[in-house]
């Protein structure tokens, strides 16, 4: 028997074949995305943690004042802890100091070997190079094109620096005094996300990149002028089960360098602080590593989740298609019951088609996922923001058996419920065609005829337009998620160019005595806090009453801050909560109360009254470690670790617009097809329900604005409401959400929309509406008067 | 005997709509007899074959088909009982739209192990240059000659008829009368009409007239007038 019905069933998809094809293809879109994006997240998670493993990643780095001495390096190697120095030397590059032209070099310019100099530039105004000596046993480059330096002259360079700026192998780079030719472009696992500093909210690849010289180069670059803050004194290390982070961390805190052990020192005159540990940072809490598979677990999550709830919707939108055809054939139905057809025969036969499409679609949309149009094309979003080397597309299985199952399974679930429920009437009731009994659609209705035929046709259609509503719902939340990223992308743009008073902002690693005049003097100390599963630096930023470049109005006391209204957003920290900060130098916990919370957007900081801080800190009554001025000081680069002006922040914030944009786009175009597709064909089954009473009223003499009137204007209400609901409920439940799409960016999360952007989405709705229903008018055309005539059963 | 119903009892709605339709109905039908039901609108007929198919749940009394008592079986008992002993036709003919002639006959030949030969049935029914048509491309006796072969196909030891001519013209109601006529002799099978139309009772075994939910007429014909000499269809 379901041999012969599935005859009927292959019938059924001929005859509505643009229908099944409309939501076959957005399924096959909707797999398409889901796999396309999971299949890239899986690539980067594990193709790239097996790279950096493959590449010696480091277990962690720390930073010292001063080098280690040598046999502070031998005891700790003699207790099976690798170490290797990534000291580095950070450099601006104007635009002039890039020279593409193969071989060649500008005007004036030496000769190849790496001798030539070129003009030592104050400037810190363009992209920023950071330097490294090459890498022979921790975090080792993963060279994509040409190869390491080997001899003076030649520098190795960042994939992502090198694409920005359009750098090739063999091309001349000035660094420095320096002149050098790019004989390889590659990655390196402790750079995966190229930030400047840990700090660092987004990675800004034409602003910041990194270079590897041969040791004799480094050298050289060292002793000469043009770097832009003192040398860092970094060390990576590979604990090789020897011991924990804990306990090398404690060994280094422990060191007491005499001061004649000290073999490198760039300033004489700092003397106390020469043997204490600056920081120490395990790979994990390392923001640069690791980071672009931390990125992709929140793509996978959200694309595996995001899938089953718009297959869903599919799935609920098939079923009401097959409640309408059983409801059409309720009679057929009724009379199989009638010779003994069982309702499980039926059931079965009923769920095959939406399992069968739902399987079909899933399958093309899987396997265009896989192919060189899906994956491929979402590795270009990663490879084009992290650091990350060039590895194979990984085929996991179990997103093979996702793409395949999850569309029929979810298909085979809702219509299980849906159809059953409809099958499980009494066959008497079913040949009769009895409608259930129903008061609302017989409750008693004034008012003019067509006021009141719109509420009835709508009261019947009720569940119809519940159906509406949710697909109307999925569709806004794809919307939100859209609109989220992109309000938040902007909010950082805006709020941080607006936030951010100073015109520069220089933090010491050596300060003077006196603070440069002209120049506003804080106390900074870098802590942690994590949420959502992620550890983010926070500034306890001292500053004076009425420091000029903070909207914050600190008071006397040493547990009492406010706090950045981007702490406050990322946090969800209010006025009166206590805020807990790590000092992990320290291994202290601070606790202190929000007195409140000032205007600032440009990071995560906590604002004290300096002289609180000071003895909070056990520092002197005059110390300072940032000046934050509105005019370029001069300071000797060596005393810096950085020097931040308010130009680059602005260019920081806005590459977070850029990187969206695409993104955003593909989102809404997406969910505009998603709400043509679902509204139409929803709408379309509310019209073929009614076709026998429209060709009636056609046959009445009713004009066609007249049937528009009664059948589809009552449309616009159900549209309107739910667009009306649906819109902030989306907003809601999108921004409940959003916060753990982007646990892992250290930014403020405004997601607050101007009305006129509300007023848009509403409008866009209406218009999507405006075309749905000329679509749906020509359906209404094109029944005949005498189709009610032909309808003898 | 092959049909034995006693005391049957059978209400609808309550309160203010409760009706009594059937108030103690007493019927026997021997095998391979043709028995038509007749009553005015509202007098059970249709309720009491319901009740036979097991299609309707009964108050009270009993249902008795092949020595199986129906009263108090389950629904999935009830469509075990239909599937091996039942076939049904209806005023309607609820054929599958988008099933031809032949797969629509086919839908409940796969329904029994033993079905009548498909070809066989079809040249009976007149069907033989109509199998690969749709309902659509039919007539309405056509398409209840197709409801019949659907019902005949897994060859019912019952067939229950709900008003079988009751949408056909008086020509093509004969057409289907002699039809059932042939099945009847053809198979042997047990059949129960339920109409209006007093000229059927002359081609039967037996009458059963109902009135107010009760037998007020039950006699055997002792001359049968065949079908296609029936007046005033």
């Amino acid at each position: 028997m379901e041999k012969i019905l599935r005859k009927r069933m292959f019938r059924d998809l001929k005859e509505n074949k643009f229908r099944y094809l409309a939501l076959g293809l957005l399924i096959i879109l909707g797999m398409y995305i889901v796999i396309g994006l999971v299949g890239a997240a899986d690539t980067v998670i594990v193709q790239t943690a097996e790279t950096a493993k493959a590449n010696r990643v480091e277990d962690g780095q720390f930073g010292m004042f001063a080098p280690l001495t040598e046999k502070t390096k031998s005891m700790l190697e003699e207790e099976g802890i690798t170490l290797e120095e990534h000291f580095y030397l950070d450099y601006a590059l104007p635009d002039k100091s890039i020279l593409p032209e193969t071989g060649g070099l500008p005007e004036g310019a030496g000769s190849a070997d790496g001798t030539d100099t070129a003009e030592p530039t104050d400037s810190t105004d363009n992209a920023i190079l950071r330097v490294f000596s090459r890498r022979e046993k921790i975090d080792l480059v993963q060279v994509d094109s040409g190869r390491l330096p080997n001899v003076g002259g030649e520098i190795l360079l960042e994939r992502r620096f090198c694409e920005e700026h359009g750098i090739t192998v063999g091309d001349r780079i000035a660094v420095g005094n320096r002149k050098f030719t790019v004989t390889g472009i590659g990655t390196s696992p402790d750079y995966e996300s190229p930030l400047r500093s840990f700090s660092d909210s987004a990675v800004d690849s034409a602003r910041f990149g990194i270079g590897f010289v041969t040791e004799e180069d480094y050298e050289q670059l060292r002793e000469g002028d043009g770097g832009i803050s003192a040398e860092e004194y970094t060390y990576a290390y590979l604990l090789n089960g020897r011991m924990s982070d804990k306990q090398l961390k404690e060994k280094l805190k422990e060191l007491e360098i005499p001061a004649d052990d000290i073999t490198k020192f760039p300033d004489g005159n700092v003397t106390a602080a020469v043997s204490k540990l600056t920081r120490f940072v395990p790979a994990d809490d390392n923001p640069r590593i690791g980071s672009a598979g931390n990125d992709k677990l929140v793509d996978k999550a959200a694309g595996l989740v995001a899938g089953v709830i718009v297959l869903i919707l599919f799935a609920y939108v098939i079923s009401v298609f097959t409640v309408h055809s059983i409801e059409r054939e309720s009679g057929v139905i009724g009379t199989l019951y009638a010779m003994g057809v069982k309702r499980k025969e039926l059931l079965r036969h009923y769920l095959l088609l939406p399992v069968l499409l739902t399987f079909l679609a899933g399958g093309i949309g899987t396997g265009l996922g896989y192919s060189s149009f899906g994956v491929n094309i979402y590795l270009d979003d990663p490879y084009g923001y992290f650091s990350i080397p060039k590895v194979d597309v990984l085929y996991e299985p179990y997103l093979l058996l996702y793409g395949l199952f999850m569309p029929p399974l979810a298909a085979a679930l809702t219509n299980y419920f849906v159809i059953r429920k409809k099958l499980n009437r009494p066959p008497l009731a079913l040949i009769r065609v009895e409608q259930k009994k129903d008061r609302v659609t017989t409750i008693r209705l004034t008012g003019g005829f067509v006021r009141v035929f719109q509420t009835r046709q709508l009261l019947r259609e009720r569940r119809t337009a519940v159906t509406v509503f949710w697909g109307m719902f999925i569709s806004l939340l794809i919307v939100m998620l859209s609109l989220d990223c992109y309000v938040l992308c902007s909010h950082v743009k805006t709020e941080n160019a607006r936030d951010t008073r100073f015109a520069w902002m220089y933090t010491y690693k050596y300060p003077e005595e006196e603070v440069p005049e002209g120049g506003e003097e804080a106390y900074g100390v870098t802590m942690k806090k994590e949420v959502l599963g992620y550890r983010f630096d926070v500034t306890l930023l001292g500053i004076r009453e009425g420091n000029p470049y903070f909207d914050a109005p600190v008071e006397k006391g040493e547990d009492r801050v406010l706090i950045s209204s981007a702490m406050a957003q990322k946090y969800g920290i209010g006025e009166g909560d206590i805020l807990t900060l790590l000092d992990e130098e320290k291994e202290r916990y601070y606790a202190f109360r929000v007195d409140g919370i000032a205007t600032c957007s440009a990071g995560f900081f906590a604002f004290m009254d300096i002289d609180s801080m000071r003895e909070l800190m056990g520092e002197s009554a005059d110390h300072y470690n940032i000046v934050f001025s509105n005019h370029a000081l001069d300071i000797d680069n060596g005393r810096l670790y950085a020097a931040l002006s308010k130009e680059e922040v602005e260019k920081r914030a806005a590459v977070f617009v850029e990187q969206m944009r695409g993104m955003v786009t593909m989102l809404l175009v997406v969910s505009a097809l998603i709400f043509v597709v679902v509204m139409y064909l929803m709408m379309k089954v509310m019209i073929d329900r009614s076709a026998k009473s429209v060709s009636l009223f056609k046959i009445f003499g009713y004009r066609k604005n007249e049937i528009r009137r009664l059948y589809l204007n009552g449309n616009f209400f159900v549209m309107a409401v739910s667009a009306f609901a649906g819109i902030p409920m989306a907003k809601a439940v999108m921004d409940l959400l959003f916060p753990y799409m982007v646990s892992n960016v250290a930014c403020g999360i405004n997601l607050s929309f101007s009305w006129q952007m509300y007023g848009g989405i509403f409008s866009g709705v209406l218009v999507l509406y405006g075309i749905i229903n000329g679509l749906l008018m020509c359906r209404v055309n094109r029944i005949l008067p005498t189709q009610v005539l032909k309808i003898r059963e | 005997m092959y049909l034995e119903v006693k005391g049957l009892k059978k209400s609808y709605g309550e309160g203010g709509s409760y009706v009594e339709v059937l108030k103690g109905v007493d019927l026997a039908v021997e095998k391979s007899e043709m028995c038509v039901i007749q009553g005015a609108s509202g007098s059970g007929k249709s309720t009491l074959l319901h009740c036979i198919g097991g299609l309707d749940k009964t108050d009270y009394g009993s249902i008795s088909a092949d020595g199986l008592e129906i009263c108090g079986l389950s629904s999935e008992e009830l469509s075990d009982y239909r599937r091996a002993n039942l076939g049904f036709i209806f005023q309607f003919y609820n054929l599958v739209p988008n099933l031809t002639v032949k797969e629509n006959i086919q839908v409940c030949g796969y329904l029994t192990d033993r079905p009548l030969d498909l070809e066989e049935l079809l040249d009976t029914l007149g069907l033989a240059g109509h199998q690969d048509k749709f309902p659509q491309q039919l007539s309405g006796g056509q398409q209840q000659r197709c409801a019949i072969a659907r019902a005949l196909i897994k060859n019912p030891k019952l067939l229950l008829c709900d008003e079988p001519t009751g949408a056909l013209d008086s020509h093509t109601s004969r057409d289907i009368l002699e039809l059932l006529e042939r099945v009847n002799r053809k198979y042997g099978t047990t059949m129960l009409i339920v109409t209006h139309n007093n000229s059927i009772r002359q081609m039967v075994d037996q009458v059963v007239c109902l009135k107010d939910g009760q037998v007020r007429k039950n006699y055997r014909n002792e001359e049968k007038v065949p079908a296609a000499q029936l007046e005033d269809l």
